[in-house]
């Protein structure tokens, strides 16, 4: 047992070695324009603020008014604990949302919502079809080969192995 | 008598069902419980993806620490009584063969539906997995984790075939490193504060205590539960680890929640142990872990001393309920490493 006991601290020290820095949950700390903030023009870009680094990619930030129309105008894009996104010139007075979704290094997506007024009305129009407004093109973006197959013929496979190795097992303990 | 015969009257697969179900129900309601409003204008993933990524996340778990159990068997039973010991290691043997195939499947299940909750309303394509691999911690650590169950899956053959000759630590070992990665990947660690490797260490402490405490008594019971004469000897051993697992995973699961709270900045931990769903869980958790002190002391001091002196005990009953009572810790465990603290 001891001897065990002896490999696993020396597992575990080269897992710690090895392991690239692991990130709590991001916490948003602040926004611009502020949470419950009363504007009298639209903001040019919205930018959310985080007590840590946000890990490029796979982020996205929106803005909707309460009838749903949507109206950031790009993807968003991360500098350090920031994530900003470009507005459209915003349309009827009223309450805004700003939806966010980053991700957290541990590999977990933070959610939220931050939501202000826009007290004069202006005069733009909403995005005609709603942009995705993810800061990087799908990661990897391989060809677009859906995974279940892949899947399913690995367990297909090992299922078969396991079958295949307890019979070998059983039959030796026949012969003995 | 036959070898089948002895095998059918020891072993008692059905002792591990409340593990398994107060498990998944934990992971269910605790997901539930912590579930987010949607957010005006972000396509959230579906219901299939939220609920099946800690599903998939506790069968994981699961999986691992019946593994590690059956690893441990060989050590907890001895090598001194062959003849006795043997027919026993000959169902746990092809058992752990099929727990290590259930540990690969769900650790690669678990790796599609975390791509897949990135990309919701999309169907989850290879490149979309093959990117969460190389940019994400998490998709990481779980190939590396399919790869070492794999591993076991290989010796875990070897074994069926060539018995106890390949040895009992090795099989532990393999066992052991596959279940390493993942804590690292949690939220178990923070940049720029010095407590950050202690959280780390403390943290796979608090999984390989509880994984082997699991693990082990799942193991021992589901195959020894009417065995009074390798009980005899093996609960005493299974005993004396338990007790260093109970200490354990007490002071590292208390250290490691109170610090999560902690590094959370705009609360305070002892308001947000009641204010927040993470705090609420944190407790439970240690609600969980009083029962099963309670329960384990009924087991060492009420009836360890019947059982060593081969007597008929309740054994089964007290030892299935305290299982359940670890499966539920465990799948609240899974749905505190993704829950953030506050939202």
């Amino acid at each position: 047992m001891r001897r065990v006991l002896a490999v696993l601290l020396l597992a575990v020290t080269a897992v710690l070695g090895l392991a690239t820095p692991a990130f709590a949950h991001n916490v948003l700390l602040g926004s611009d324009p502020a949470d419950g903030a009363k504007l009298a023009t639209g903001p040019a870009k919205v930018t959310l603020t985080f007590d840590q680094p946000v890990q490029f990619g796979f982020n996205t930030v929106t803005v909707t008014s309460t009838d749903g129309a949507h109206w950031e105008a790009g993807p968003a894009t991360v500098a350090g604990n920031a994530v900003s996104a470009p507005v459209r010139p915003l349309g009827p007075a009223g309450e805004y949302t700003i939806g966010y979704r980053v991700l957290s290094a541990d590999g977990h997506p933070v959610t939220g919502a931050v939501r202000f007024t826009l007290t004069t009305p202006g005069t733009g129009t909403p995005a005609s079809v709603a942009p995705t407004g993810t800061a990087a093109p799908s990661a990897g973006g391989g060809g677009g080969t859906p995974v279940w197959p892949w899947i399913v013929g690995a367990v297909v496979l090992l299922a078969a192995g396991v079958v295949i190795a307890l019979r070998l097992g059983r039959s030796e303990d026949g012969q003995r | 008598m036959t070898r089948g015969a002895v095998r059918g009257r020891t072993a008692r697969p059905w002792l591990v069902t409340g593990l398994v179900v107060a498990a998944v129900v934990g992971v269910l309601a605790g997901t539930a419980a912590t579930a987010q409003p949607p957010v005006p204008g972000l396509v959230g993933p579906g219901p299939m993806i939220r609920y099946g990524v800690p599903v998939a996340r506790v069968l994981l778990d699961l999986a691992a620490l019946v593994t590690v159990g059956l690893s441990l068997l060989p050590k907890l039973l001895g090598f001194d009584r062959p003849a006795h010991t043997e027919p026993v290691l000959a169902v746990a043997r092809p058992a752990a063969v099929v727990t290590s195939a259930v540990w690969v499947v769900a650790a690669l299940a678990a790796l599609v539906l975390q791509t897949a909750e990135l990309h919701p309303g999309e169907p989850v394509t290879v490149g979309d997995v093959a990117g969460y691999v190389r940019r994400i911690g998490a998709g990481e650590g779980l190939v590396i984790v399919a790869a070492c169950a794999l591993a076991y899956l290989v010796v875990a053959v070897l074994a069926v075939r060539w018995g106890e000759t390949v040895p009992a630590e090795l099989r532990i070992v393999v066992a052991m490193f596959a279940v390493l990665p993942l804590p690292v990947t949690g939220h178990a660690a923070n940049t720029g504060v010095n407590l950050h490797d202690l959280s780390m260490i403390s943290m796979e402490l608090h999984v390989m205590a509880a994984v082997a405490w699991t693990g082990g008594l799942a193991a021992a019971v589901t195959l020894l539960a009417t065995n009074r004469g390798l009980l005899a000897d093996v609960l005493p051993r299974f005993s004396r680890l338990a007790t260093i697992a109970l200490a354990t995973v007490a002071v590292t699961g208390v250290f490691n929640g109170w610090f999560e709270l902690y590094l959370t900045p705009g609360i305070h931990w002892y308001t947000a142990l009641a204010t927040t769903g993470y705090g609420r869980l944190v407790l439970v958790k240690v609600a969980c872990l009083v029962t099963l002190a309670a329960l384990g002391a009924i087991i060492r001091y009420r009836l360890l001393p019947r059982i060593v002196r081969h007597e008929r005990t309740a054994l089964a009953g007290w030892a299935a309920t305290e299982l359940a009572v670890m499966g539920l810790a465990f799948g609240i465990a899974v749905v505190l490493t993704r829950t953030p603290v506050i939202s």
